[in-house]
């Protein structure tokens, strides 16, 4: 039983990632049609989040390998390309909304780079679960097709369909945290992006018997009510989108679409399960020993609570509508209040000399010392020396840092009064 | 069996990879704990120079933590892309210690970057000093289960075979196994070292350079990594001994490797070698006569270091990398030592903020912790070839089936990227150090204006 908690885990994940992620990345690849003085908000507002958002993508991927090594053993050659293309995709997003919130100047190529790599990363994200979806070609656990067998057509609907969803996420995430588009605006957007979603949920739903090999045991009564249960939930969870976009209050839209997007995760969940990677991969046959499936359960459940916890704490520091973060200006630093330069040392000459040469002689001596090579002549002659040779460097940092500040070293410099 | 092309293109992507993503956890992890230091000090002291270091060094921080990430993310998946037999047979180990690593440590510093980063003037100081705290542990904590996951990997125990499979019979023994003993503190100084080097490197900069504003911050900082340096040195040369003696004792062939001998007949210790793999001798050595005995712990000169012909030559790593991977770790160090002890010197002498030649000489070895950790992580790596797991799993069967064509073109994309975004990331570093920090105004210079800057 302990790898349907694994399988439920991955799916938790996953789900949270599709939901967290799919709005930033929304949010990037609306971004490219935003007005360039709206496009730093967008980065700003994705900026405080993105980290832990992708964080759940790689926590389904690592409980994915060590819960059911068998899936990722199978699944990842078999979307290699694309998978990579994600990534790479992914580097780029994170490179383009870190260099555009802290670089200086280049802010509109960093922007367009942020919202176009967004976009890959989508496209290519559509690509795996396409692949996932079609089934890739294996036997006994190792992938056997071809480097191009996920440019399907299924898997191009697919990534259409990724590409409106997290669209759609992304503008209801922006009615939540921005005032920046009028109620009509946000209106006609979210509603057009809604229908587009449910358009490509249907044409791929009706497409999956077609592409998936595995056959749908939908006359199970169990597994149809919940199936139908989860549509009927998305339905609803549609409509409320619907409703909400453009009005009062600001979160219920994005609340709704995470909701179906989680509904519809549910539903194709009940048409699948045991099976991972169709036709017939199941659970059973991918997990890994009990001994990890149980440490994997109990490490991963037992944390989780305090994950989701500071998670939600991190997000209620940000919430509401995005504003400028204001830093305050440092307050001033006292003037150096005795500036003493150094004792004048007479350089030169033979004292000079040999105390350089008994320097060099002492750090040499110092390093064998460090490095245990009198350990042959008695063992506690290296444990004395890296404590003796430690604790003098410690003695003189802490006496030299208090005379240094003392001397106001730490303190603004006279010249610089002067300068400024 | 994959082809021996896809095995060699996949070799060299994971190196690539794990280099170029070593090199931001080389500062990011120190740097952390800088941040958190001088963020509680300044919550405590209200000094407002602390606050100035804090957002300095952030934004150096930001972008390396960021790119660190990212780099990171590409590992995590490599695993099972490339090595999709290897993802399948350590799986049940290595895969739920990097699942503990992510869920304990990766949400902790993802959690709570956010905060750090962009809540200064959002949230309270003490909360940021908390997460600036959550962000540090969590990096410590990242690098001790990554250190425990590749350890095992070095020296693997508490584990059955079954079904192709490693499957867990020990967790203890897995998670605190003999080489993570020796290699984390290794690898946590080494972090700590590389981080401070950096910090040290420009802020002598500041002082070289005479930036009058950037002085109070470049001299707080340079006190810091130096104290630092002169502690953890000596002790760093020490577990690095310990560890390579450990090497010798598990590994063999990576400490013949690394010590650059073919035959056992050498009590001196090798500076350069030009090794001649199919003859098994080294067309050229120069060497320090009874120092490789000497190191060995024999003062007598008498002991010689093993060589590689003892190994057979299909299990046998690759003595040029592992070689000048030593070369570069530990040159770098003895260099490193010296610095640091000179530092003390000039401490004890009041000449630290003072001492041009010194400070040129900090600026110009900058890069040095890196450079130090990537030599490091070439000995570890490929000296225990051709072994993943060593002794269990070889690297040329643990790959995925893939064409060559996928691997060379992600190898393409990769080295096309990293080296790219290696040169925005330098030139960011290098922009962002010119920039110097925010400015200070002084107590006692027009106390109206920065009165009214505090309203």
């Amino acid at each position: 039983m302990l790898e349907y908690a694994s399988y439920a885990l991955v799916l938790f994940s996953l789900a949270l990632y599709v939901v967290l992620d799919g709005y930033d990345l929304g949010v990037g690849m609306l971004s490219l049609a935003a007005r360039p003085e709206r496009r730093r908000e967008y980065g700003e507002i994705v900026a405080t989040a993105w980290d832990a958002n992708e964080s759940w993508l790689i926590l389904a991927g690592v409980v994915l390998w060590a819960g059911l090594p068998g899936v990722y053993a199978v699944l990842l050659p078999a979307v290699y390309l694309p998978l990579i293309g994600m990534l790479i995709a992914v580097i780029l997003r994170g490179l383009g909304l870190e260099m555009h919130s802290a670089a200086g100047g280049y802010r509109r190529g960093w922007a367009l780079l942020f919202g176009g790599a967004s976009l890959a990363a989508t496209v290519c994200q559509g690509l795996v679960l396409g692949t996932v979806l079609t089934g890739p070609h294996q036997r006994d656990g190792v992938f056997q097709g071809g480097a191009f067998d996920w440019l399907s057509r299924y898997g191009v609907l697919c990534a259409l369909g990724l590409v409106a969803l997290y669209l759609l996420a992304g503008a209801a995430w922006l009615q939540d945290k921005t005032e920046g588009w009028s109620r009509p605006e946000v209106r006609r957007t979210g509603r057009g992006l809604l229908v587009a979603t449910a358009l490509m949920a249907v044409v791929l739903g009706l497409l999956l018997p077609g592409a998936d090999p595995q056959r749908f045991a939908l006359d199970q009564p169990l597994r149809a009510v919940l199936f139908w249960l989860a549509v009927g939930a998305a339905a609803v969870a549609g409509a409320v989108a619907w409703y909400g976009f453009g009005r009062r209050p600001d979160w219920r839209p994005f609340a709704a679409v995470a909701t179906m997007t989680v509904c519809g995760m549910l539903g194709l969940v009940a048409l699948t399960a045991p099976v991972v990677v169709p036709p017939a991969l199941t659970v059973h046959q991918a997990a890994s020993p009990h001994s990890s499936q149980l440490f994997l359960v109990l490490g991963v459940g037992l944390c989780m609570p305090f994950v989701l916890a500071y998670n939600l704490y991190a997000w209620r520091s940000f919430r509401g509508k995005y504003t400028d973060p204001v830093e305050r200006p440092l307050p001033p630093l006292p003037a150096r209040a005795h500036p003493s330069t150094a004792p004048a040392v007479p350089e030169g000459g033979a004292r000079t000399v040999v105390r350089r040469i008994l320097l060099v002689v002492l750090g040499i001596l110092a390093a064998a010392l460090s490095q245990d090579v009198f350990g042959g002549v008695a063992d506690w002659i290296g444990p004395v020396g890296i404590t003796v040779l430690g604790g003098t460097a410690l003695a003189a940092w802490i006496a030299g840092d208090r005379r240094d500040r003392r001397a106001g070293y730490f303190d603004a410099d006279a010249e610089a009064e002067s300068t400024s | 069996m994959a082809s021996t092309t896809v095995v060699e293109l996949s070799r060299w992507q994971f190196a690539i990879t794990a280099i170029f993503h070593m090199t931001f956890p080389a500062l990011t992890v120190g740097l952390s704990v800088l941040l958190a230091v001088v963020y509680t000090v300044h919550v405590r002291t209200g000094n407002p120079l602390y606050l100035q270091i804090f957002r300095f060094w952030k934004k150096i921080f930001a972008v390396g933590f960021g790119l660190g990430v990212v780099a990171g993310t590409v590992m995590t998946f490599e695993f099972g892309l490339n090595w999709g037999v290897y993802a399948h047979a350590v799986g049940p180990v290595i895969g739920v210690t990097i699942g503990m690593e992510v869920i304990t440590a990766f949400f902790l510093e993802a959690g709570f970057i956010g905060l750090m980063l962009y809540g200064d003037g959002r949230i309270r100081p003490r909360t940021m000093a908390l997460a600036s705290w959550m962000v540090a542990f969590g990096t410590l904590l990242s690098t001790t289960w990554i250190l425990s996951a590749n350890s095992w990997m070095q020296d693997p125990v508490g584990y059955e075979k079954a079904d192709g499979q490693f499957h867990a019979r020990d967790w203890i023994d897995i998670l605190l196994n003999p080489a993570f003993a020796h290699r984390f503190p290794h690898m946590l100084l080494a972090v700590l070292i590389s981080a401070a080097w950096f910090v040290g490197g420009i802020s002598a900069w500041y002082l070289v350079k005479k930036r009058v504003h950037a002085r109070p911050m470049a001299r707080r900082c340079l006190s810091i990594a130096l104290g630092v340096l002169g502690v953890l040195m000596p002790i760093q040369l020490y577990v690095g001994d310990g560890t390579a003696v450990f090497m010798g004792q598990h590994q063999l062939p990576k400490l013949e490797a690394f010590e650059g001998n073919w035959k056992s007949d050498n009590n001196g210790y090798n500076l350069l070698v030009v090794p001649d793999t199919d003859k098994g001798e080294n067309r050229l050595h120069v060497e320090i006569p009874y120092l490789g005995s000497a190191i060995a712990q024999d003062l007598s000169g008498r002991t010689n270091t093993p060589g590689l012909l003892r190994t057979p030559p299909e299990e046998r790593p690759n003595m040029w990398t592992t070689f000048y991977g030593f070369r570069a770790m530990y040159f770098t160090a003895l260099l490193m030592f010296g610095t640091a002890f000179a530092g003390v010197v000039l401490r004890m002498r009041r000449r630290l903020f003072d001492s041009p030649r010194f400070l040129k000489w900090l600026v110009w070895t900058t890069p040095a912790g890196i450079i130090a950790i990537t030599g490091g992580w070439i000995v570890a790596e490929t000296g225990r070839q051709p072994w993943v797991v060593y002794g269990q799993l070889r690297t040329a069967d643990a790959v995925s089936q893939l064409s060559v064509l996928e691997v060379a073109v992600s190898l393409a994309g990769f080295v096309l990227l990293y080296v790219t975004l290696l040169a925005i990331w330098a030139r960011y570093i290098v922009r962002t150090v010119k920039a110097g920090p925010e400015a200070l105004p002084t107590g006692s210079a027009a106390p109206d204006a920065s009165e009214a800057h505090v309203a």
